[in-house]
């Protein structure tokens, strides 16, 4: 433990004449606030503190742990959050309810129509206002899509996680065909603002109806292109087979949702489980597998995207015709009430509980993030592994950290 | 000379360049006019024949140095203009193409960059050692270069150790790459570090077992020696007597060389650039440098040990004795005399001339001069492209140094080709993998190769 005396305040002039090497350690610069704390800042012998993050290339984003090591051993973790705190939850509070979609938008920046769906839905539900089926079945097509192209883009991640490089331009090459299918409607490539209380924010034009035709024409193929690169690899499946485990129990225990979940055998999705939008009228399959390990995680994501686009597929077929935006006032005022939805995102249940006070801005918009849960089972999985695999289980929980620290 | 107006503190670096430059340049035409004219030249160059003639064996020895030297440079520039390009094409990309044709001048402004970034040394380095780092591994992989065997008599030193001093030698990388990741004052360096040491102790050892069995066939430790045992047709390379000693020699290589699947020291996923965390400037392009020249050396190496090295895969003399046709194409230019002056006076332009006619009626909006300036270029790609051909049918260096460059490029491709397409293995599956495959299997190629070789001694008895 270094002495807590040799850290000195910025305003010292001294400190920039003479840095002392201490300052770059993990350790934080004051007495340990928990029990907790001081055991994990307390080093036996042998052991070493190392900083990951914020700004490792690998912690997707600005997570930051301070890992124990011995050698390359994981010992033992201490994540430390907030670096992209912005207190979304409180700005949406001050805004209108119309605010709080864009203000929830950067929130899971990879797959942004889901998290503007929360404060949409939840207005929905205080206001019990029925959605138009036209827009009910553009949403779905839109989330999918977004699903697609989030799941596109972990796929590429882990890959990098591991090493490779090429996996990811594939993954982009996916991804960027999605993003502008939905710019196409929404003028926008990342952070789409289209939802709206009540319906979405335009029809479906022939832009984006040419380019999804174009792209469902090959998307099975284009899948199985660029998978088949990893899927039998002998490196990537020794790596990542029996890697991360965490079984049902544990799972259900620490509130894990999404492919995490039902990589462990649990067959929870909240689009079967707790049915919305147009989810019941759809047919499609909850794959699952058994292992819970890295792989199956990552096959998971595969099996996901096959989903998705028989959901797309579907989508189209019966889209029906009329409104997309139900009949509401410009300005909303909900009576005071309180409810809670949910939605299936790539990372697992986005929920959300909204108050209402009768005012026209939202009293409490809580975000329940799944990447904050899954994330809390890197603190079980990562002991006892080397550092190398400490990135590839961190890349496999799939964390947003727009999300996270909200 | 707007140099020559300022002062030296108020000059760029050009100018810091320039001047001095100048200086010397004036200073030598003084001395070489003052000296030439009172005889002391003409006296030097008479006793500078004797010394060179006397100490011919150490001037040959420092020019080859020099040219290996040198010759890292642009061979690191192709292999990194490669990687950039080959690596593209696999991800989809299109890769440099802005500096030079296709972008080949890329890699090149790549090494001006470095040279042109700041020198950082952090707080808490240790300096003289962390200034020593990259030095001590970029000389490691030159000097290796010194026993490569490029063609023919092109060989810096032909030693009759040539093998072991390879591995002697290249096997000073890794104090290097310790010396850099411990001197850094970083966690992630010295990680890199130790990987580094913990990943080259095990894999020098299928290293050097997996080239036992060529020796033992070839009986010599010298690289010239063993690639001149290879002549002949393509099946008498070492690869089809020994194909386990050169996957074995192969993975090694990949690992010594730091290369993906097996690049955990500079892992950037992981320890973010491993030892050289803290390195920039020309610092850092040594490490880069000497990472691509060992690509080279490692590709190089391979070539000769398994691949015949500088021989062709086909033995031509056969094919002619059976078609009964001589080439003989060794022009004395000398013999041509006054032929030659004619030639080059008369023969030239009206080539060039030859050459403008046709460009000039075809393409009609062109002017007559500069239908002639794309003839004067088209003569000299025509004039290359056939003294190309006369060299490579009159010297069988040049033919050697054709086979030895195709070969080991291919190689470095595979090197190239691996990165672009592997995940990295992790460091116990790395260290698994050499001590409980790699070195037995070496081990098991050393006796199979001795039974064999003395079943054959047997039977031929």
């Amino acid at each position: 433990m270094t002495d807590p005396t040799i850290i000195r305040s910025l305003d010292d002039p001294d400190i920039w004449v003479e840095t002392p090497a201490t300052i770059y350690d993990a350790v934080p610069p004051y007495p340990p606030r928990t029990e907790r704390e001081a055991e994990f800042y307390d080093l036996r012998d042998g052991e070493m503190l190392l900083n990951l993050g914020p700004q490792h290339p690998s912690t997707h984003g600005v997570l930051r742990v301070v890992l124990k090591i011995d050698g390359e051993k994981v010992v033992d973790l201490d994540p430390v959050l907030g670096y992209l705190h912005r207190g979304v939850e409180k700005i949406c509070e001050n805004g209108d309810w119309h605010h709080a979609i864009s203000n929830c938008d950067p929130l899971e920046y990879v797959a942004s129509m889901f998290s503007e769906a929360m404060p949409v839905m939840v207005a929905e539900k205080l206001l019990d206002l029925p959605v138009p089926r036209r827009a009910e079945y553009i949403r779905v097509l839109c989330w999918e899509l977004n699903r697609i192209s989030s799941h596109a883009l972990y796929m590429g991640w882990q890959a990098l996680d591991l090493g490779g490089l090429t996996p990811i331009l594939y993954s982009f090459i996916e991804r960027d065909e999605i993003v502008e299918m939905l710019a196409a409607i929404t003028g926008q490539r990342l952070l789409f603002n289209y939802l709206r209380i009540g319906g979405v924010n335009g029809d479906l034009n022939h832009d984006f109806l040419s380019r999804l035709g174009d792209w469902m024409s090959r998307a099975g193929a284009q899948l199985e292109a660029s998978t088949r690169l990893l899927n039998e690899n002998e490196i990537f499946v020794r790596r990542m087979s029996g890697l991360g485990v965490v079984d049902r129990e544990t799972a259900l225990r620490t509130c894990l949702s999404g492919p995490v979940l039902r990589a462990t055998g649990v067959p929870y999705d909240v689009r079967r489980a707790h049915p919305y939008s147009v989810y019941p009228e759809l047919d499609f399959d909850i794959p699952t597998r058994t292992e819970g390990d890295s792989y199956a995680r990552y096959l998971l994501h595969i099996d996901e995207v096959r989903e998705s686009i028989r959901i797309i597929d579907q989508a189209l077929h019966e889209m029906p015709d009329g409104p997309i935006m139900a009949k509401i006032p410009r300005l909303i005022r909900i009576p005071p009430a309180r409810a809670w939805v949910a939605i299936e995102s790539p990372r697992g249940q986005y929920g959300c509980y909204g108050m209402s006070d009768g005012s026209d801005q939202p009293f409490r918009l809580r975000i329940h993030d799944p990447s904050f849960f899954n994330l809390q089972a890197m603190t079980d999985m990562l002991p006892g592994n080397l550092i190398a695999d400490s990135m590839a289980i961190m890349a496999s929980l799939d964390p947003i950290m727009g999300g996270i620290d909200k | 000379m707007s140099v020559l107006s300022r002062p030296w503190n108020r000059l760029t670096v050009g100018g810091k360049i320039l001047l001095p430059l100048l200086a010397l340049v004036v200073l030598l035409t003084v001395l070489l006019m003052v000296g030439w004219l009172t005889g002391l030249i003409p006296a030097l160059i008479g006793l500078g024949a004797t010394v060179i003639t006397d100490n011919i064996d150490i001037l040959r020895f420092v020019a080859a140095v020099t040219a290996i030297l040198l010759f890292t440079v642009p061979t690191a520039f192709v292999i990194i203009f490669m990687e950039m390009k080959f690596i593209a094409f696999i991800n989809l990309r299109v890769g440099p193409n802005r500096t030079g044709p296709w972008g080949t001048l890329s890699s090149v402004f790549h090494g001006f960059k470095v040279l042109a970034k700041e020198d950082f040394t952090p707080t808490g380095a240790d300096t003289p050692v962390f200034t020593l780092a990259p030095v001590v591994t970029y000389l490691a992989a030159v000097l290796g270069l010194l026993v490569i065997p490029f063609a023919p008599g092109l060989v810096g030193l032909d030693m009759n150790i040539g093998l072991l001093y390879f591995f002697a030698v290249s096997g000073l990388s890794v104090v290097g790459l310790m010396m850099g990741g411990w001197s850094s004052y970083n966690k992630y360096s010295l990680i890199g570090g130790l990987r580094a040491a913990a990943q080259a102790i095990s894999y020098e050892l299928p290293l050097l077992l997996a080239p036992v069995g060529v020796v033992m066939l070839a009986g010599t430790l010298s690289l010239n020696q063993i690639v001149i045992n290879q002549a002949g047709w393509f099946w008498d390379w070492y690869v089809f007597q020994q194909p386990l000693a050169f996957l074995v020699f192969f993975i090694a290589a990949t690992a010594e060389g730091n290369r993906t699947p097996f690049d955990l020291t500079e892992a950037d996923s992981e320890i973010v650039a491993g030892f050289a965390t803290e390195y920039s400037g020309m610092r850092f392009g040594f490490f880069f440098f000497a990472e691509y020249v060992n690509v080279f050396i490692l590709s190089a190496l391979t070539v000769i040990l398994f691949l015949g090295g500088w021989n062709a895969p086909i033995d031509p003399a056969p094919i002619l004795q059976f078609l009964n046709v001589t080439i003989n194409p060794a022009l004395d230019p000398g013999s041509l005399g006054m032929g030659l002056l004619f030639v080059l006076g008369l023969g030239v332009p009206l080539l060039i001339l030859l050459l403008a006619l046709p460009v000039w009626m075809l393409k009609s909006d062109w002017s007559f001069p500069k239908s002639l300036v794309v003839a004067f270029i088209l003569f000299n790609v025509i004039g290359a492209g056939l003294a190309g051909v006369w060299l490579f049918l009159s010297f069988e260096v040049v033919v050697g140094l054709v086979w030895f460059t195709i070969k080991t490029f291919t190689l470095a491709f595979v090197f190239v080709w691996m990165r672009g397409t592997l995940p990295r293995v992790r460091i116990d599956q790395l260290m698994g993998w050499a001590w409980k495959w790699l070195v037995e299997i070496a081990l098991l190629n050393i006796f199979l190769t001795a039974g064999a070789i003395l079943l054959l001694q047997e039977l031929a008895r």
